[in-house]
């Protein structure tokens, strides 16, 4: 009786140990992560479609939770910026430079990437004797592509609802019918009408240098 | 009293309006101003500044022997210094008695005559430096494809993008060594330039010799290898050979290398740009990319908005009015993979930058303002004989040259295919 609680005291203390062991072995990488809402995952797929595999065209993710492959040498540095390593390999990291931002992406089909023989072709990065594809495996179903970040005019954070989002993708679509001669005069109307901005910008400029009725005498009607 | 001269009139107006001319020129809508003038840098004479470069850590790491072992030397961190030398540029604008004529001389007149060729004289200094700012620090604003009589039909890139009608251009042949104009004696000017269709451009003289792969450079440079602005191509370059801002790229050939992606031709696609994105990440820290843009010729704007993954700018037009909140949301937000976009007619169309502009810096000799002799910024003209020509001249002049401390903290994609329709 006796020898048989001492074994199972045994027993939870190893137990025990290896909980402990695991736990100090254990990095927890905390990032602040957030699940897009289903009712904005739902809005989304009713105003952009789903694609050949029945997934939605448009989505939402957050920066954080947003990864992405990146392989070949990196150099790693401390917070001063003086090179600790480099090490070639293949990493899993945040796609997108804000992290802290809601993201609208848009579904985009393999044959956009072209041949898997081309995708490596262009992206195998040989570095130390390794050869590593720098942006990961051939996206065979398709990847996710950046379209849209949430936020104010001057960079500021944005809360993600279904209207907001909604509109970017109706805004996309929108888009997507124009024709391209019709962008393309698009783009270059907007080009001189930056062009006029700054010629009358400049005018109004000038003519604050002068003075009122440009110094001409005036009577004061009474 | 003697009477008053138009000169007069016209210098009187400019000094009304002299201390606008900085704000005309800084206002940072076009890459060049977007670059900040910088005063950390160390000026050593009238011509050289001194741009002071951390190019390897110091200290030396390793284990050692703790029972009476030697813990070796240490190293310091190694300097170099590259040089910045600014370069002088003018820009000319003359005024014709015809203004007086045409404005009876009428005080209120000729001041309107003087701003708007201020303003004028200002958008197009500013435009022509913008367009130095996509060259290669040599002042080549092109490369001719073929000669036929005075039409030039030009090789993209540039194409026809970097002159316009009016300036004053050189020809030099494809080594950069002999100058065609001044071999011939004679001045060549730009009369038409169309930069989006047929790039050709027509021009009035053609020097004897000029020939296809001869090269446009502009007004103001002389001998060979003239050196410019040192614009994106210069310091976003992968080369490791030649010489940047003085220093020689063989002795430091991965820390001035800009990293690269080759499209091979091909059209702009996600997997290119996130190629180039990755690259600075990967060698500067995978947060690294909080400060780029990613600046381009619109032809490149235009293709990623093909891509159909982005808000097409005609959105504003076509959106549902000004007074929605939801539009502020496009309000110069467009972005490639998240880097914000910058696009400009001028840059080279084959190309997409990645520019990280807080390691860009302007380092300036002489402000922008007018060009002045004992406190005259107005000059007559002479005529051929000697006598009084029935014009004016004033200047802009500035003198500056622009510097990167970090060629690495960007990227770009070259060899980029040009969409349909251009």
């Amino acid at each position: 009786m006796l020898a048989a609680r001492s074994l199972v005291l045994h027993l939870l203390y190893f137990l025990y140990l290896i909980y402990l062991i695991s736990s100090i072995g254990m990095i927890q990488v905390i990032r602040e992560k957030h699940d897009t809402p289903e009712n904005v995952a739902r809005r989304l797929s009713l105003a952009g479609g789903v694609n050949r595999y029945g997934e939605p065209n448009y989505r939402v993710v957050w920066g954080w939770n947003r990864l992405g492959w990146i392989g070949g040498k990196f150099e790693d540095r401390d917070a001063a910026g003086n090179l600790l390593r480099e090490v070639v390999e293949l990493r899993w990291e945040p796609k997108y430079p804000q992290v802290n931002r809601w993201h609208v992406e848009r579904w985009v089909p393999p044959e956009a990437y072209g041949s898997p023989a081309t995708w490596y072709s262009q992206t195998i990065e040989r570095a130390g004797g390794k050869s590593v594809a720098a942006l990961g495996p051939y996206p065979d179903r398709g990847e996710y592509e950046h379209c849209f970040t949430l936020q104010g005019p001057r960079g500021e954070f944005l809360q993600l609802t279904p209207t907001i989002v909604a509109y970017v993708a109706h805004a996309i679509e929108w888009s997507r019918g124009q024709g391209s001669a019709k962008q393309r005069a698009g783009l270059y109307e907007r080009e001189e009408r930056e062009d006029r901005a700054y010629e009358q910008w400049a005018y109004d400029l000038m003519d604050d240098s002068v003075p009122a009725m440009h110094g001409l005498p005036f009577v004061t009607v009474k | 009293m003697p009477a008053q001269a138009n000169a007069n009139v016209i210098a009187l107006q400019l000094e009304k309006v002299r201390d606008k001319v900085p704000l005309l020129y800084e206002r940072d809508d076009i890459l060049l101003t977007m670059i900040q003038q910088r005063g950390d840098i160390e000026r050593v004479s009238s011509r050289n500044m001194r741009l002071p470069l951390q190019v390897n850590p110091g200290g030396k790491a390793g284990s050692y022997n703790a029972d009476g072992g030697d813990l070796g030397r240490g190293s310091g961190t190694q300097y170099d210094v590259a040089q910045v030398s600014p370069i002088f540029f003018r820009f000319a604008i003359e005024i014709t008695k015809l203004v007086e004529y045409a404005t009876n001389g009428k005080e209120r007149s000729v001041e309107n005559a003087a701003k708007r060729e201020v303003a004028n004289g200002m958008r197009q200094f500013r435009a022509f430096l913008d367009k130095l700012m996509q060259t290669a620090g040599n002042g080549v604003l092109g490369t001719i494809s073929s000669v036929s009589g005075n039409t030039f039909t030009m090789t993209i890139p540039y194409g026809a993008a970097l002159v316009y009608p009016g300036q004053t251009i050189q020809i030099y042949d494809t080594t950069l060594t002999t100058n065609r104009n001044i071999a011939a004696s004679v001045v060549t000017t730009v009369q038409t330039a169309d930069p989006i269709t047929t790039q050709q451009i027509t021009v009035d003289n053609v020097p004897s010799g000029t020939v296809a792969t001869d090269v446009i450079v502009h007004d103001g440079l002389s001998g060979a290898q003239p050196v410019s602005l040192f614009g994106i191509k210069y310091h976003q370059n992968n080369a490791t050979t030649g010489t940047w801002l003085n220093l020689n790229r063989a002795n430091y050939p991965v820390l001035l290398q800009t990293p690269r992606v080759n499209a091979g031709n091909a059209a702009l696609t996600p997997a290119a740009v996130r190629l180039a994105i990755n690259k600075v990440r990967k060698a500067l820290g995978i947060n690294h990319l909080a400060k780029l843009i990613a600046y381009m010729a619109v032809e490149q704007e235009h293709a990623w908005e093909n891509l159909g993954i982005t808000v097409s700018q005609i959105i504003k037009e076509g959106g549902s009015g000004g007074g929605n909140d939801l539009d502020l949301l496009f309000t110069g937000r467009k972005t490639m993979s998240g880097i914000p976009i910058k696009s400009s007619v001028n840059a080279d169309q084959t190309r997409v930058d990645f520019l990280d502009l807080s390691h860009w810096g302007r380092a300036v000799l002489k402000d922008i303002d007018f060009y002045e002799v004992n406190g005259n910024t107005v000059f007559p003209i002479y005529g051929a004989s000697g006598g009084i020509a029935a014009s004016y001249i004033f200047y802009f002049d500035t003198a500056f040259q622009v510097w990167s401390d970090s060629p690495r903290s960007g990227a770009y994609i070259d060899t980029l295919a040009r969409p349909t329709g251009y």
